[in-house]
């Protein structure tokens, strides 16, 4: 006599047979879930720029692998009501019924005769035991799903052998996010040692600051390229409005005046200028304001007023307030008015003070503004050449007038007094800058005539006019030297007679090999910035004869 | 005492064995009419002129040990002919009416070509078939266990005949189709008919132990998926359910009454065990459904025009409707 143990243990090996299966057929829907995912995802990653090759096929391994392991463990351990399971197997091993029925008898066996209930359960047991699951119930795929499943591995094959053009794009993509998120970090920074510098007032702090952080905002609200590269020009630029352009020269100038006072010995301006030579400006006014006058002899306070004087005709040109006030303290000395000396001494301690203020922070301003101007070129440079001409267009052009001149303006334009040209400007940017260039169209139209390619020969070139030469070929030179110099607004100068009839014209290969050594001279001596290089190289190459 | 069910094979075999020795072939015919006796159900069976339809009647009734009487329906058939009537009777003196009983009073009756009745005489049957009683001059009277009403008709000659009635056919267990013999089964019969000895079957299974079997056979299990399919199957019968085939929804017209879920249940039931099995079976159910449901369902009149048959209705339906799981 069979018991309903007899029963559940060829039951039990089924199921087990069944969750295998299950766990197999989901498998296999799993991975092609999971390969369609890593598909759509790939492909949408891809499109946005966002993956590269190894994050491609890191994406669809994973995606590939997890789903169905993740679908087939699920299957397995789903659960499985025996009565059902039993039914399902009642079908496919064909039982007639007999191991559900005995299931369900074993739990109501309400009105059912016991000769017939022993009796069905022996019969179901041994159906059951003759029963050969791996014969009758072997483990099986779906040809359709494997089908599809290798459709998918061909597409995603496809994207991995060809898609060459948007793994590219992607690792560009990087490259520029990993330069922006260098230069923002750079931008904290420089941020923190604004703030960390105690020569600089809380003023000149929060200016300095203000434009960086707007930068730094800017460039997490919105990482793209252009953006990047125009925030970063946009704040190089503002930096550079911060710098005083005098502030190198005044800088120079103590300098060197704390040079010559270092060097006389028992003077008491000695530590003074010591502190001037090393450039701590702020500590040499503080030496200056030490300076006790009534304790000096009167030998002293002679000495120390004729420096004072030599002191004031050194700044006089480069900071003329603080000329005045060691003047006036020069004078007072050398009238005996100890008190008055000592007021005016104190007042030239001040406000050498605040010049070592002034300058430290124009320094700190001139070099951020290089900086950002240098990372905005290795975002570019990470961009790409792509992204060199949307930046150009898009972004925010700076315009250059000698070192005080800024413009500001869609494109680029420069106005510099290099090798005696008066200026020479492109693009259409709007220059505001106070430079005597100013950006003059000398440089723009003459180029601009004829930028195709020659004839291939060197002989023939169209004459285009040449300013710089005064009654045509064959003239005298001009030359204009630079606004920095003695001179600089002198136009030219040349023979007042007039001379040779004919146009100041010059052949157009003469006018680019001159240009184009300009060029590579400015770029060796490192005049452009490395982010402009390759822009001003494509120019060039544009009008190449 | 209860019949064991070894006892109950070995008598169904002894049945079908007994019946065998005079009719040839029509197993199927055969095995779903001890169904329907050992389900305690009426059977027609229709069928052509000559087939054996009540030879194989008339065998039964001599291989079960029971009171038979055949019923020969003729047109000018009145129900006191097959009930039975009060005649007046003399005794001592005395003269009163007295009942006398119709052939119906029997355990198998044979009703031979009952749609050549009239419908009055075929409501005769009604009560006698669903409550095993007869009323006569508002006195009832109880028929002997068992109590089976086997009856034949003939589905060519429709002149002079009365169609039966649904509720009528709907009392029948199972309408048992009989076919054409083949070849061999054919020669056997010629050789058994022709020749000096006429085979006959022996008495085999009393009428007690027909009771017996048939409370047997209400005892077997059924799952309750067998059961849900027996329930969709009927069900779908109608054209207005969900799992209603296109033939079902396009020819029938009224489909089958929870009668029809009876028949197969209880049909199903008696043949897992007359197939060696304690259980019912989908298989079951599908083996007795055409027999079981062909005449509980009325076709409308495109499927009469076209000629459709139920059984092919039955046959859509037992391949689309689903087992449950």
């Amino acid at each position: 006599m069979s018991t309903i143990t007899d029963l559940a243990q060829p039951l039990h090996l089924w199921i087990r047979r069944l969750r295998m299966q299950r766990a197999l057929t989901w498998s296999l829907r799993g991975l092609i879930v999971g390969l369609i995912s890593a598909l759509a995802l790939g492909s949408l990653g891809l499109y946005q720029a966002k993956l590269l090759r190894d994050e491609f096929l890191l994406l669809v391994l994973s995606i590939s692998l997890m789903a169905p392991i993740i679908f087939g463990l699920t299957s397995y351990f789903w659960r499985i009501q025996p009565l059902q399971a039993a039914r399902r197997f009642d079908i496919l091993f064909h039982l007639g019924e007999r191991v559900s029925t005995a299931l369900e008898l074993e739990r109501h066996p309400e009105h059912i005769p016991p000769e017939i209930l022993s009796r069905q359960l022996d019969d179901a047991v041994t159906s059951a035991r003759a029963v050969n699951p791996s014969r009758d119930f072997p483990f099986r795929l779906q040809r359709r799903e494997g089908l599809v499943a290798l459709l998918c591995i061909a597409l995603i094959s496809l994207v991995w052998l060809r898609g060459e053009a948007w793994f590219n794009a992607s690792q560009q993509a990087r490259a520029v996010q990993h330069a922006v998120e260098e230069q923002a970090a750079q931008i904290e920074e420089i941020v923190k040692q604004i703030e960390a510098n105690e020569t600089l007032t809380e003023e000149q702090k929060q200016a300095l600051t203000q434009p960086l952080q707007e930068a730094l905002q800017s460039l997490q609200n919105n990482p793209t390229l252009e953006s990047s590269v125009s925030t970063l020009t946009s704040a190089s630029e503002k930096m550079q409005a911060l710098s005083d352009s005098q502030a190198r020269q005044m800088s120079e100038a103590l300098q060197q005046a704390g040079n010559q006072l270092a060097n006389q010995e028992g003077s008491p301006l000695q530590s003074a200028g010591q502190q001037l030579a090393q450039g701590n400006n702020t500590n040499a006014a503080s030496e200056l304001a030490n300076i006790d006058v009534s304790q000096l002899s009167a030998s002293e306070q002679q000495q120390l007023a004729d420096q004072l004087d030599a002191l004031a005709n050194s700044l006089q040109s480069s900071n003329p307030q603080l000329a005045n006030q060691l003047n006036q303290a020069a004078q007072a000395l050398q009238n005996g008015d100890i008190q008055a000396a000592q007021q005016a001494l104190n007042q030239a301690a001040q406000s050498l003070a605040q010049t070592g203020q002034q300058i430290a922070s124009s320094q700190i301003a001139s070099q951020t503004a290089s900086q950002l101007q240098q990372g905005a070129g290795q975002v570019m440079a990470a961009g790409g050449g792509q992204g060199q001409q949307q930046a150009n267009q898009g972004g925010q052009g700076q315009g250059q007038g000698n070192q005080s001149g800024q413009g500001q303006g869609q494109g680029q334009g420069s106005s510099q007094s290099n090798a005696g040209n008066n200026g020479s400007g492109s693009g259409a940017g709007r220059g505001t800058g106070s430079s005597p260039g100013g950006g003059s169209e000398a440089g723009t139209d003459p180029i601009a005539q004829n930028n195709g390619p020659g004839d291939g020969g060197v002989s023939s070139y169209e004459q285009i006019y040449a300013p710089q030469l005064l009654g045509g070929e064959g003239g005298p030179q001009v030359n204009i030297p630079p606004s920095d110099q003695p001179g600089g607004d002198v136009i030219g100068q040349g023979p007042l007679t007039p001379g040779d009839p004919g146009s100041s014209t010059v052949p157009y290969n003469e006018v680019y090999s001159q240009y184009e050594q300009i060029n590579n001279q400015a770029i060796e001596n490192s005049d452009i910035p490395p982010s402009f290089i390759q822009i001003i190289k494509n120019y060039f190459d544009s009008l190449k004869p | 005492m209860t019949l064991s069910v070894d006892k109950f094979r070995s008598h169904a075999e002894k049945i079908e064995t007994e019946v065998g020795k005079v009719i040839v072939g029509q197993n199927e015919v055969v095995r779903h009419v001890l169904v329907s006796i050992l389900a305690g159900g009426h059977v027609l069976l229709e069928g052509v002129p000559g087939l054996g339809k009540t030879m194989l009647i008339r065998t039964l009734g001599e291989a079960l040990d029971l009171k038979f009487s055949r019923i020969q329906f003729t047109p000018d058939l009145m129900p006191a002919d097959i009930l039975g009537t009060e005649i007046l009777s003399d005794q001592n003196g005395q003269r009163e009416f007295r009942f006398r009983q119709g052939p119906l009073f029997a355990n198998l009756v044979l009703a031979d070509e009952i749609n050549r009745a009239t419908p009055k005489t075929q409501s005769a049957l009604l009560e006698a078939m669903q409550e095993t009683s007869v009323t006569v001059a508002q006195q009832t009277y109880h028929l002997d266990e068992p109590f089976f009403v086997m009856a034949t008709q003939n589905p060519l000659e429709m002149e002079g005949t009365y169609p039966l009635p649904e509720a009528q056919l709907d009392r029948f267990f199972f309408k048992v189709n009989v076919n054409m013999p083949d070849v061999n089964e054919m020669i056997a019969i010629m050789d058994r008919t022709t020749g000096k000895e006429s085979p006959s079957a022996g008495k085999v299974v009393s009428g007690k132990e027909i009771i017996q079997m048939r409370e047997l056979a209400r005892g077997v299990p059924m799952a309750s998926h067998v059961k849900e399919f027996v329930a969709r199957l009927v069900l779908a019968t109608h054209p207005g359910d969900p799992n209603a085939s296109p033939l079902t929804k396009k020819y029938v017209r009224y489909g089958v009454s929870p009668r029809g879920a009876q028949a197969l249940s209880l049909g199903a039931k008696v043949t897992a065990l007359l197939n060696g099995r304690f259980n019912v079976s989908f298989d079951d159910i599908k083996a007795i459904a055409p027999a079981a449901l062909r005449h509980r369902m009325l076709l409308n009149f495109d499927g009469l025009a076209e000629g459709v048959k139920t059984d092919d209705v039955i046959g859509e339906l037992i391949s689309s409707v689903a087992t449950p799981v």
